[in-house]
Parts: C-alpha cells; sequence; structure tokens
C-alpha cells in the first residue's frame, strides 16, 4: 500500500458539497421575507463527518440549520445541534447575487483570496488552537431565481497552497502502521473521543501512543506538552474521503498551520475513518510528509496562494438545481387536485 | 397523488389530530409502538449504530407529542452502489428466492426474490405515483432536476465555462472529480447514489416509518420517481409511495406504513415462537431489518445482528 510513495507529490482528494432541499427552502423564504435585494454575504455553517463507509467520502452538506432562523421568534442555533458527531460544523460564507450577470461577474479568485486570508489570519493568531474547525472554511456564491425556483451555486473549499507542495515518504493504512495492541488503543481513544459530546465535533486532534503501545487523543494545543511524553505523535483530523491512497482536503490547511506553526519538516498524519460510525484503523491511513517550503513562506504578512472552486462533473461551472416541483404554488395546486 | 390516496390522507391527518397517542404499550400484541417507546427505541439505534441521529426538522413543523430535539432520526450519506432493478435481475436469473411468508400476501421478508408469475398484478394494482420502471431496461445515468423537462428557462451553463478567473492549475490537487463507483458497469456509468434515510414517527399507524432523499452521482437531489429505481421493485408499484415529509420540505419517496404493525407483529411471533423475548428498544433494529427487504441496495446502518432465521428449517 505503500504505493510509489517516497517522493510523489502528496495529493489531496477535493472535498465535495452536498446541499439539502431544505436549505434552499429556507433560504428563499429568508430572501423574501428578510434580506430582500441585500446582497451582503451572509455567515453559514456547512456540516460533515469523517466518511463513514468504504465506498463513499463524506460531502460538506448544507442544511436548513446552515442558515439563520427564517423565523424571529426562534433563537438561532439550539443548544442540541452542537456536539452533533455526525454534524461537525465548518464555517462558511454565502454571497448571493441578485442576477445572474452578477453572479457571473463576481471576483472568483479575490473571493477565494479573501477567505483564504481568514484561514491564514486565524493560523496566524492562534485562534485554530482554540477552535480548530476554523481551519476548514468554505465559500459559496449563489443567484436564487426565485420566478423560477433554480439556483445556481457554486462552492469553494480554500486550501493553502504549500511551495513547493509537500511530498509523500510513505501512506498506508493505519491498521498497518500501527502494531496490533496500539492499533486497538488507538481506536479505543478515538472511539471515546467521537462519543463524547464535548469532542465529537472537533475535526483536528493529536493522537499519541507511548512505549507501552496506550493511545490517547488530545487537543490540538497540547502538542508542546506532548512533545516528550509519547514516542509516536500523530497529526490527526476527520477524513470525509474514502480513498485508499489519497487523503482528503481538510489536511491541506492542517499542514500548512503545522507548518507554519511549528516549522515542521516532518510531518506524521492520521486520517481518521469509520466504518458504520465506528474508528476504522484499515480504512483510515497513516502517512508522512515531507515539507520543504520556500523561503518567506511562513511569513504573515504574505498570504499563500489559494486554491479550491468545486469542479461540476470535471468542469469549471457553476451547478444549477430547480425546484419548482416542490416550491412553485401553481405546481403544487396541481399536483394535489 | 391519486384521490383516494389524498382523501385517505386527510382522514388520517383528522383522526391524529382528534385522538391522543397510545401510551400503553401494544407492541407485543400489535406490533406497534407508542411514542415514548419510539423514542426509547431511536435512543437505541442512535447509541448502537451511531451514524444515525436525532433531528428536530422545521420549526413549523414539529410534533407536540415528540420531545423538540427528537422529532425524527436520520442517517445521511448512505452509499447504494447498484439499482435495485438490476438487482431483481440477477437474482431472478440464479432461479430467485422463496418468500419467507406469502400466505396473506404479504411477504415482507423475501429478500428480493420476485415470483416469475406475479406481473398481471400489476394492472390491479392502486396506480399511486410511480415511474415505471420495465426491468429489461438498463439503468442509464439519470439526470438530476437539473435537466427536467423545464429546462429551457436554465441558461446552458456551458456557455460561461470560459471561467476566467478561476484558473486554478495546483498539483496537489487529486484530479478525481465525483465519486467513484464500486463497480463500474460495462456501460461505464457511474452508479453511486447517496441516500439520506429518515425514520419518522407515524400516529395515525403506530409505527415508525421510513423516508428516502437520494442524490445522484454528482450529489445532485433525484426526483423522488427515480427514488423508486432503489425500491424492491414489487414494492415500488405498491408499497412506496411519493409524499411530503412530515418535517422537511419536499417530497420525499416512503414506505408506506399501513403493514408495518402487522409485519413488526409477525417478525416478534417468531421470535417469539423460537423463545427469544423481544424487547421493544430493539424495535428499530427488527423495523430496518425488514426495511431492507424494500431498499435492498441502500446500505444503511443497522448493525445489531438479530438471528431472525429467514428460513425456520
Amino acid at each position: 500500500m505503500a504505493k510509489e510513495g517516497s517522493g510523489s507529490i502528496l495529493q489531496f482528494a477535493p472535498f465535495q458539497s452536498s446541499v439539502d432541499e431544505g436549505f434552499w427552502h429556507r433560504f428563499s423564504s429568508l430572501k423574501l421575507n428578510k434580506f430582500g435585494i441585500d446582497d451582503s454575504p451572509i455567515a453559514i455553517s456547512g456540516f460533515f463527518a469523517p466518511c463513514s463507509h468504504p465506498q463513499v467520502s463524506n460531502h460538506l452538506t448544507l442544511l436548513a440549520e446552515s442558515l439563520p432562523s427564517d423565523s424571529n421568534e426562534e433563537s438561532s442555533i439550539p443548544a442540541f445541534s452542537r456536539g452533533n458527531r455526525n454534524r461537525c460544523s465548518v464555517p462558511g460564507i454565502l454571497y448571493n447575487t441578485n442576477t445572474m450577470e452578477s453572479f457571473h461577474g463576481l471576483d472568483k479568485q479575490g473571493l477565494l483570496r479573501a477567505e483564504a486570508k481568514k484561514i491564514w489570519e486565524d493560523v496566524h493568531s492562534g485562534k485554530v488552537l482554540e477552535d480548530s474547525s476554523v481551519l476548514s472554511r468554505f465559500l459559496l456564491i449563489s443567484f436564487a431565481d426565485l420566478k423560477k425556483w433554480s439556483f445556481h451555486y457554486w462552492f469553494a473549499f480554500p486550501a493553502l497552497v504549500l511551495d513547493p507542495p509537500a511530498t509523500l515518504v510513505d501512506l498506508r493504512p493505519a491498521s498497518q502502521w500501527f502494531t496490533l495492541e496500539e492499533a486497538e488503543s488507538v481506536s479505543a481513544a478515538c472511539n471515546e473521543w467521537r462519543n463524547s459530546s464535548v469532542t465529537a465535533d472537533v475535526p483536528f486532534f493529536l493522537v499519541s501512543v507511548g512505549s507501552d503501545s496506550r493511545a490517547a487523543v488530545r487537543h490540538l494545543k497540547d502538542w508542546e506538552t506532548c512533545q516528550y511524553d509519547g514516542q509516536k505523535l500523530l497529526f490527526a483530523f476527520y477524513d470525509p474521503c474514502h480513498l485508499p491512497n489519497n487523503p482528503g482536503w481538510p489536511l491541506r490547511n492542517y499542514l500548512a498551520f503545522i507548518c507554519a506553526r511549528w516549522n515542521l519538516k516532518t510531518v506524521h498524519f492520521l486520517c481518521y475513518r469509520e466504518n458504520r460510525g465506528f474508528a476504522d484503523l484499515s480504512l483510515s491511513l497513516v502517512g508522512e510528509a515531507l515539507i520543504t517550503i520556500s523561503q518567506g513562506w511562513r511569513e504573515h504578512q504574505c498570504v499563500p496562494n489559494a486554491v479550491g472552486w468545486e469542479l461540476n462533473k470535471g468542469r469549471k461551472v457553476p451547478r444549477c438545481i430547480n425546484l419548482a416541483k416542490s416550491m412553485d404554488p401553481t405546481r403544487l395546486a396541481i399536483s394535489a387536485a | 397523488m391519486v384521490l383516494s390516496q389524498r382523501i385517505h390522507e386527510a382522514f388520517k391527518g383528522t383522526v391524529e389530530r382528534i385522538t391522543g397517542h397510545r401510551t400503553v404499550s401494544a407492541f407485543k400484541e400489535k406490533g406497534v409502538l407508542s411514542v415514548s417507546e419510539f423514542i426509547l427505541a431511536g435512543d437505541n439505534l442512535v447509541s448502537k449504530c451511531p451514524t444515525w441521529s436525532w433531528e428536530s426538522g422545521e420549526p413549523s413543523k414539529r410534533k407536540s407529542y415528540l420531545p423538540p430535539e427528537k422529532q425524527y432520526l436520520i442517517t445521511r450519506n448512505v452509499p447504494c452502489l447498484r439499482r435495485a432493478a438490476s438487482v431483481e435481475e440477477e437474482y431472478e436469473a440464479a432461479g430467485g428466492e422463496v418468500l419467507l411468508d406469502n400466505e396473506d400476501n404479504d411477504g415482507w421478508l423475501a429478500t428480493h426474490g420476485k415470483p416469475k408469475d406475479r406481473s398481471d398484478v400489476e394492472e390491479n394494482l392502486p396506480s399511486m405515483e410511480t415511474l415505471e420502471i420495465r426491468h429489461n431496461e438498463t439503468v442509464r445515468s439519470i439526470p438530476s432536476y437539473f435537466g427536467g423537462e423545464d429546462e429551457e428557462d436554465i441558461p446552458d451553463m456551458a456557455d460561461f465555462e470560459e471561467a476566467d478567473n478561476v484558473i486554478e492549475t495546483d498539483a496537489a490537487t487529486l484530479q478525481s472529480t465525483y465519486l467513484v463507483a464500486q463497480e463500474p458497469d460495462d456501460d461505464n456509468i457511474l452508479r453511486t447514489r447517496t441516500y439520506d434515510v429518515s425514520i419518522t414517527y407515524d400516529k395515525y399507524y403506530q409505527t415508525p416509518r421510513v423516508w428516502l432523499t437520494g442524490y445522484d452521482e454528482s450529489r445532485m437531489l433525484l426526483q423522488p420517481e427515480l427514488v423508486l429505481e432503489d425500491v424492491s421493485q414489487d414494492h415500488a408499484h405498491k408499497t412506496v409511495t411519493i409524499e411530503d415529509h412530515p418535517h422537511l420540505p419536499g417530497k420525499h419517496a416512503s414506505v408506506h406504513p399501513c403493514r408495518h404493525g402487522a409485519v413488526m407483529k409477525k417478525i416478534i411471533d417468531v421470535l417469539m415462537s423460537r423463545g427469544v423475548e423481544p424487547e421493544v428498544d430493539k424495535y428499530l433494529f427488527l423495523f430496518l431489518k425488514f426495511v431492507a427487504s424494500v431498499i435492498p441496495t441502500i446500505e444503511y446502518d443497522y448493525t445489531m445482528d438479530f438471528d431472525l432465521g429467514s428460513s425456520s428449517t
């Protein structure tokens, strides 16, 4: 499985978006009743979870709850949605335009750079250590044609580009990288992390394995103290990707963070994946990446390049969904007759 | 929707409004659940199969008899690697399977088999909002909402493909664009759909009810009619209908609950006849096991293994 590893460029499987019908319903209602023609950007949340099936990746999902509430009396997001292990939230921003022309006229690279800059700021300010979910951000641009109930939209998952790219020294299933005893302990520790409502939706963390094969999961901010007590220290993250030879997208900004914050040259990472909701170390991957960034890359002032516009069936085009069937009152009346 | 179906919905709605919910357990006698038993069984499902979670759904659609944070259960992004229709063809080619119990014409537990001589029955079936799916038709790549018959209004996105300001050449981006199916067929069509499977409580029938929301290979919403391709073809023309979801917007495919109580009662009876005392908090595991016969290719999670002994020999 170590797959012509040594020296090849580490390639990441792009994040994929998935929008629930409820999102567009609530968005339409907000647009009609609250926003009107105000097209200022709106803070929204996406949700994801680690890959939970060997054959499909998980997506960044938008639900009705991704948006602010459309009724005034309702308080924003109810407390019980926090700590949901199947809904790790990712901060995002929505730019909705009022015309097709302005949708196409948006400065996509500029918007992406602006989001990348936020990530870079959080990397340098240390905010990532307090709330690691800010490492993955997303951007959504849209044009909601409420006369036709069609929605044109395009996602971006901004990723800071390491220059030159990281190279892959080794990548294999975690079950092969750990000893049997270690693997059992890592599984148990990760399951515990996932089942606690305090940590269930914390997507970036550390896994340390001591010389006694005992594993522990720690918060990122404990990195300095973990340095001495563990023989093996891995940077772990919830990996939405299912592919056996590639880590998922969140690792990109994670590596940028690790590199900028601690200036590590060699990084051991754990792509944490599950099967049916439980840690699966044969699906999870352990890799070793080599980072040799160019002079000045870590400088706070110069924001690295960013990539991440989602492709639509391999093409650089927006997506479109028509919901007239479930939104158009005339059609609903006809189908009800 | 057929008129008779609508009248029944209206009747059911009225009954639900004016009658109280079940408070006394009739789990073993009738195979039904009270509201509190539903919560109990749901909590157990969520703890044993953590890909499931409770959700609160649309605030305007909340049912007062359920806790606000436990309105219904859902598991998202469940893969469906093949169409049920094509699976059945294979089973039939292999001789099919025997129905567990067909005496009352409710052979729920039959896995995927379909008796050959039943094609004539279809004419007498109530016409539901179904799509005619012919078995010998190969399943083609499915247009989602985008690409429906009303698309003349939608500008052709290809016109905009210059994508002048999305120039990204990046060596570290894996160039695989969308989900790759496990087994691409000879026509090279990717068949991996995914489903959001939800379970609501049906107050009228006092049973859980399963709903399906499908997404195509590029994760675009599937028209509910196309979901019927992933339903056992016996049921696609009978027990699976397309209706309003009680907690979510839009039309969704659902397994109609009118026989759920009877089928669950049968399963419970089989268990009891073997000396297994069924527990009410395991109801949803049993329930999902039988739902698997209706949606054989949707790989949702019902990890708990029960020996139902599908053949009693």
